[in-house]
C-alpha cells in the first residue's frame, strides 16, 4: 500500500512536465483552437519519439508494455500542459484494439500508432448521449464480406484529425444478457462518411459524423460480432479514467495560478492571499484537485491489476465533474475581471476542464452507476471492498 | 502507486477479525457500555493484555519500548479493525509520538510500554477556556522551583481527565517570549496533589447516544491546577519549545483509523440499512434521489478514505507532511456532517428518534449523530484552522 506515485512514476510524471513546459507553452492551445487540424503534427512526432504514444501499448506491437498508471500521468501532464494533441482520442482506440484486436489489426496498426503516424478516434454517442448500450442506434448490416454502415453519431473527438473510427454500431436486436452491439474501425475517408464541426466551450474538435451507407470490410470488425458491449464498456471506463487524469493535470495548474495570482494581487494594502476567505478557497481548491487525483489513481490501478473498477471510475469522473468545475471556477473569481479577459490564459483552462466535465458521463450518469453497485445487489458494504456493478 | 494491502497485511485484517469474534464477548460489550470504552474494568483489561501479547499495539514502535518495529499500516489495519468493534487500540493520541520524538530515554521506557500494555493512558490538556482554536494562547503556568516545576490554572474539556492515569499537558513557562515560544508540555500523574476534575456534560448525555455516534462519549472535563508540584523530569522534550513538541504530535494525531472511521461510518450504514429496510413503504433504495444522494456521499467517503491512505503513504515512508493531514482534517469532517444532515433528509421524521425512543431507526445512532458530527470539526484543529494551515504550509501565502 502506497497511493502515491513511486519513484520511477515520479520521474516519468517529472520529465513529461519538463518537456511540455518547454515545447507546449498555452500559445499553442489558443493557436490550435483555428487550426483546421487542431494540433501540430511536430508535436505529435515528438511525443511518439518521446514513446509516450506506445507507452502502454503491447511491446509485441512496438510498445513499451508500461502499466496504464504510467500512461494515465502522461495524460495527466497533458493536460496541465492542455496540450492541443489527439492524444486522448488515440490511445482510447489503440487501447482497445490491444486488447480485443485480432493479430493481424495490432501488427498493421499498433506499431504505427506508437510511431506517431496513425491518429485514431472513437465513436460511441449518439443524439441520446447516454453511455449505454440502448443508446446504440447506428446499424450494420452484414453484405457478403462487407458491413453497411448507417447512422449518426455525436460528440467524435478529432475526427478531422484522424485516419480511423473505432464506431460502436447495432449489428443485431439487444436480447437477453446480448447487447447485439459490434465495434467496427472505419475509415475517416471513405464514401459515405461526412462530418459537421461541432463548436464546443473547449473550441477543441468534436464533430458529428454522419455514416450515410458506409461500405466497411469485415476485416475491421474489433472483436467479435455482437459481442461488442462489454468491450465498448472497457473502452468508455478507460476512456473515463484516463480524462479524469486529464481534468486533475489541468485543474491543477489551473488551481495554482489562482494561488500564484492571488500572492501577487494586492486590494486594500495586502496581497489577497493575506485574507482568510482568500485562503480557505485556495485550501478548498487543492482538497478538491487532491480528491479527484486520488480517485482517479486508484480507478486507473485497479484497471490495470485487472480488477474490477467501473465503480472507482464512475467515483473519479463524478467527483471531477463537480470538483474540477468549481476548482477551476474558482480560480476564476480569484482573477477576478483579469480571468475574464480574452488575451489573458486562464479561460483556456476554463473551458476545457469544464467542457470535459460533460463529456463521458456526467455526474449524474457516474451516480446513477454508483447506486446500482451499493444499492441493487445483496450483502452489506464496506469502504475499501471490491464491489462491481451489477449485470 | 499500489492501492493494495499485502497478502501478509489481508493475513494480519484476518487474524484481527477472527480475534475480535473470538475474544469481544457479549460480556466485554456489556462492561463497555456500561463504563464507557476508556475507562477499563476487568473484562476490558484483560482484553488489552491480549493485545498486548498479540504485539497489536504500537506495532510501529521500536521495539526496545514494547513495539515491534513494524509498519504503520500494519498498526492502521488493527485500529481499522478494533475500531469498527467500537474498540479504541493504540489511539495514545498524540502522545506517543511526540514521546518518540523528544521523549528522554527514561521516559520511552517508562511510558511507551506502559501504553501498549494498557496501565498508562493520557488526558489531553491543551485546551483552556480563553484558548481553544487559538491554544498558543494558553495561560496555564509552570514555574521552574529548584528541581521541581509549579503548575497553576484551568484546562477545558479534557475529556479522558476522569480515567486517564496521566495528563499531556501545555503550560507557559515563559510568559515574556512571544507566544509560541514560551509553552512546555509535561507528562504528569493524574493523581498528583492539586488536581481537581469536574465533569462537563454533552449534549450527547440524555439519553446516552449509542456506540459509534460521532463524540457519542456524554462526559468530557474542567481540570484545575492548584499549586502542583512536579519533579523537572515530567518535562518532555527542550523548555518552551512545547509548542513544536506539540504540534508534530497532534499533526500526526489527525490522521488514521479512528478519525476516518469516525466521519465515514454513516456512510455505510446508511446504505445498508435502505436495503434491508423498506421503513413503512418508503422503498428508499429504489428512489431516484435518494441514490443520487448516496452515491455523492460514497465517493466523498471514497476520498475520506483515500486521504487516510495518502497520510499513511507519507508516514510509512518516514515523511512528516506539510498539507496533508490538515486536508485530511478538513474533508472528512465537512463530508460527516453532509453525510448526517443528508440521512436526515432520507429518513424522514425517524431520523429524530433518539437512543431508547419506540421506533428509533438504529438506537437512534443517526439522530444522535446530527449533534455529534460537527463536533469533529471543531476538535482538534478546527476546520477553519485546518485550512489556514492548508494555505499557509501548504501552498505558502502569507500571515494576515
Ligand atoms: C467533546 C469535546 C472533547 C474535547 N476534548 C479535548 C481534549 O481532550 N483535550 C483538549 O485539550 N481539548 C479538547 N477539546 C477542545 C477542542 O479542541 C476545542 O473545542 C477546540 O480547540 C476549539 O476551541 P474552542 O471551543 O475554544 O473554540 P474557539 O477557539 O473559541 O473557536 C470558536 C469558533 O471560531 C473559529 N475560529 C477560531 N479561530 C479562528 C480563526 N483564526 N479564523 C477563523 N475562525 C476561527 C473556530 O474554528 C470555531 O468555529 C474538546 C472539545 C469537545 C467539545
Amino acid at each position: 500500500m502506497d497511493v502515491l506515485p513511486n519513484e520511477e512514476e515520479q520521474m516519468v510524471k517529472n520529465l513529461a512536465r519538463e518537456f511540455l513546459e518547454a515545447e507546449c507553452p498555452p500559445r499553442l492551445a489558443r493557436d490550435m483552437e483555428k487550426d483546421d487540424l487542431g494540433y501540430p503534427p511536430e508535436l505529435w512526432k515528438q511525443l511518439a519519439d518521446l514513446g509516450w504514444l506506445g507507452i502502454s501499448l503491447p511491446e509485441r506491437y512496438g510498445g513499451q508494455g508500461l502499466p496504464l498508471t504510467y500512461l494515465g500521468l502522461i495524460t495527466e501532464e497533458l493536460g496541465r500542459a492542455i496540450a492541443p494533441v489527439p492524444f486522448h482520442s488515440t490511445m482510447v482506440a489503440a487501447l482497445t484494439i490491444a486488447e480485443a484486436g485480432s493479430d493481424a489489426q495490432k501488427q498493421d496498426l499498433l506499431p504505427r500508432v506508437g510511431r506517431g503516424e496513425l491518429v485514431l478516434t472513437w465513436a460511441y454517442s449518439e443524439e441520446n448521449p447516454r453511455l449505454l448500450p440502448e443508446t446504440v442506434q447506428c446499424q450494420a448490416v452484414e453484405d457478403g464480406d462487407n458491413f453497411i454502415l448507417t447512422g449518426t453519431k455525436m460528440f467524435v473527438d478529432n475526427f478531422v484529425a484522424a485516419e480511423k473510427c473505432l464506431v460502436a454500431c447495432r449489428t443485431a436486436p439487444a436480447s437477453g444478457a446480448n447487447a447485439g452491439i459490434s465495434l467496427l474501425l472505419v475509415d475517416a475517408g471513405s464514401t459515405g462518411v461526412s462530418q459537421i464541426p461541432l463548436t464546443t466551450l473547449a473550441k477543441d474538435k468534436q464533430s458529428k459524423v454522419i455514416f450515410d451507407g458506409v461500405r466497411v470490410p469485415r476485416s475491421s470488425l474489433v472483436g467479435e460480432l455482437h459481442q461488442g458491449w462489454p468491450i465498448a464498456q472497457g473502452m468508455l471506463d478507460r476512456g473515463t479514467a484516463l480524462l479524469c487524469a486529464q481534468m486533475v493535470g489541468a485543474a491543477r495548474k489551473d488551481a495554482e495560478m489562482g494561488i500564484d495570482y492571488a500572492k501577487n494581487r494586492v486590494a486594500f494594502g495586502r496581497p489577497i492571499a493575506a485574507f482568510q476567505s482568500i485562503q480557505h478557497i485556495c485550501a478548498d481548491m487543492i482538497l478538491w484537485v487532491d480528491g479527484g487525483q486520488l480517485l482517479t489513481y486508484e480507478a486507473l490501478w485497479k484497471m490495470d491489476q485487472g480488477l474490477p473498477a467501473s465503480m472507482e471510475v464512475s467515483q473519479a469522473k463524478s467527483f471531477c465533474n463537480d470538483k474540477c468545475e468549481a476548482v477551476v471556477r474558482s480560480s476564476q473569481v480569484l482573477h477576478g475581471g483579469m480571468g475574464f479577459m480574452m488575451e489573458f490564459d486562464l479561460h483556456l483552462w476554463y473551458r476545457r476542464v469544464t467542457a470535459w466535465s460533460m463529456r463521458l458521463g456526467t455526474s449524474f450518469e457516474h451516480r446513477s452507476r454508483i447506486a446500482r453497485g451499493l444499492l441493487d445487489q445483496p450483502g452489506r458494504v464496506r469502504l475499501g471492498m471490491n464491489l462491481e456493478l451489477p449485470a | 502507486m499500489d492501492f493494495a494491502y499485502t497478502p501478509e497485511q489481508e493475513a494480519l485484517r484476518d487474524n484481527v477479525r477472527t480475534f475480535i469474534q473470538e475474544n469481544v464477548s457479549d460480556e466485554v460489550r456489556q462492561e463497555i457500555e456500561d463504563l464507557g470504552i476508556r475507562r477499563r474494568g476487568p473484562k476490558v483489561r484483560e482484553l488489552y493484555a491480549k493485545l498486548g501479547e498479540r504485539g497489536w499495539v504500537g506495532i510501529s514502535w521500536p521495539r526496545e519500548y514494547g513495539g515491534q518495529d513494524g509498519s504503520r499500516i500494519d498498526q492502521y489495519i488493527v485500529e481499522e479493525e478494533f475500531a469498527r468493534a467500537g474498540i479504541t487500540v493504540g489511539g495514545a493520541g498524540s502522545g506517543a509520538p511526540a514521546i518518540l520524538a523528544a521523549g528522554t530515554e527514561e521516559q520511552k521506557k517508562y511510558f511507551l510500554p506502559g501504553l501498549i500494555n494498557g496501565e498508562i493512558s493520557f488526558a489531553l490538556g491543551f485546551t483552556e477556556p480563553q484558548a481553544g482554536a487559538d491554544l498558543a494562547s494558553l495561560q496555564c503556568r509552570a514555574v521552574r522551583d529548584g528541581d521541581e516545576y509549579v503548575i497553576n490554572g484551568q484546562k477545558m474539556f479534557t475529556t479522558a481527565a476522569h480515567y486517564a492515569s496521566h495528563i499531556y499537558l501545555m503550560a507557559r513557562t515563559d510568559p515574556e517570549a512571544p507566544k509560541h515560544r514560551g509553552i512546555s508540555i509535561f507528562l504528569i500523574p493524574m493523581d498528583t496533589e492539586g488536581i481537581t476534575v469536574r465533569p462537563l456534560w454533552t449534549i450527547q448525555n440524555e439519553p446516552q447516544a449509542p456506540a459509534g455516534t460521532t463524540y457519542g462519549d456524554a462526559r468530557t472535563n474542567e481540570v484545575f491546577f492548584e499549586d502542583v508540584r512536579v519533579p523537572t523530569s515530567c518535562l518532555l522534550g527542550e523548555e518552551n519549545m512545547g509548542w513544536y513538541v506539540g504540534a508534530m504530535g497532534l499533526n500526526l494525531d489527525r490522521v488514521g483509523a479512528s478519525r476516518y472511521l469516525i466521519s465515514v461510518q454513516r456512510d455505510e450504514d446508511i446504505v445498508n440499512y435502505v436495503k434491508e429496510n423498506d421503513l413503512g413503504g418508503m422503498n428508499l433504495a429504489e428512489d431516484t434521489s435518494v441514490r443520487d444522494r448516496i452515491a455523492e456521499l460514497w465517493i466523498e467517503a471514497q476520498v475520506c478514505r483515500l486521504m487516510t491512505m495518502r497520510s499513511m503513504s507519507l508516514v510509512e515512508k518516514g515523511g512528516n507532511f506539510t498539507y496533508e493531514g490538515s486536508a485530511e482534517k478538513v474533508f472528512a469532517p465537512e463530508h460527516g456532517v453532509r453525510t448526517t444532515e443528508t440521512i436526515a433528509q432520507i429518513l424522514g421524521p425517524y431520523a429524530q428518534l433518539l437512543n431508547g425512543s419506540e421506533d428509533a431507526v438504529e438506537e437512534g445512532v443517526f439522530a444522535h449523530n446530527l449533534m455529534g458530527s460537527f463536533q469533529s470539526g471543531i476538535n482538534h484543529g478546527s476546520t477553519q484552522v485546518m485550512r489556514d494551515q492548508i494555505a499557509r504550509r501548504g501552498l505558502g501565502m502569507p500571515r494576515n
